[in-house]
């Protein structure tokens, strides 16, 4: 699927503000169609999006549901990785509130992603 | 090579997408579904009503290696065409 090319989108907005929620995962659904590796980092108050039904209803004007969006992200290959410092202290549970494909992790692994990647964005 | 008007519209395109009502990115999204679908040499017509589909399928097409063949507008709607280059 993917060729040598890779982007990292951080993402640290959540469902209350959903065009900041919602481009990146445009953006990376469009990359991975043309096959370029994307990995999104969730931080901050990004990680609702993360959460089993937090993004039920986000639809940003002129976009799709966020729903669909990360759906076609995930189908697509795309990775999703989100913080697990900032998930402790909204109170979400990892594993058990989280949805299927997205993985906890720390800083180190933030960092060994991005400075692999051909470019990061932050959002 | 970008083909003129009246080329474009004597094509008969091996697939149709119809990719109306999608907004960005799901006419690409679509395409590269519909292009897997497809010989090499096979030529892909997307209909969206999305006006950035020909700019942002123009880009794709270069990028994986098909050849975008140009856009003509429809009633309401483009109609793209791309050629399978891989």
């Amino acid at each position: 699927m993917a060729g040598n090319e890779k982007l990292v989108f951080m993402v640290l907005h959540g469902p209350k503000e959903p065009e900041h929620a919602t481009i990146p995962f445009v953006m990376a659904c469009a990359a991975l169609g043309s096959d370029v590796d994307v990995v999104i980092g969730l931080q901050a108050d990004g990680v609702q999006l993360g959460r089993i039904g937090g993004v039920d209803n986000v639809e940003a004007a002129g976009f799709p549901p966020l729903k669909r969006l990360i759906a076609d992200f995930q189908a697509l290959g795309g990775r999703l990785l989100v913080c697990g410092v900032c998930l402790d202290s909204r109170g979400i549970v990892a594993p058990d509130q989280l949805i299927a494909g997205a993985d906890v992790v720390g800083a180190y692994r933030f960092i060994a992603e991005i400075t692999s990647a051909t470019n990061s964005l932050v959002y | 090579m970008t083909a003129t008007l009246t080329e474009l519209e004597t094509i008969t395109a091996d697939k149709i997408v119809d990719a109306r009502g999608t907004a960005c990115p799901g006419p690409l999204l679509e395409a590269k579904k519909g292009m897997g679908t497809v010989p090499v040499g096979s030529v892909i017509e997307i209909w969206s009503t999305d006006p950035v589909t020909k700019t942002d399928i123009g880009a794709w097409s270069a990028k994986v290696g098909h050849e975008f063949l140009g856009a003509i507008g429809a009633d309401g709607y483009d109609r793209v065409f791309v050629r399978r280059g891989k």
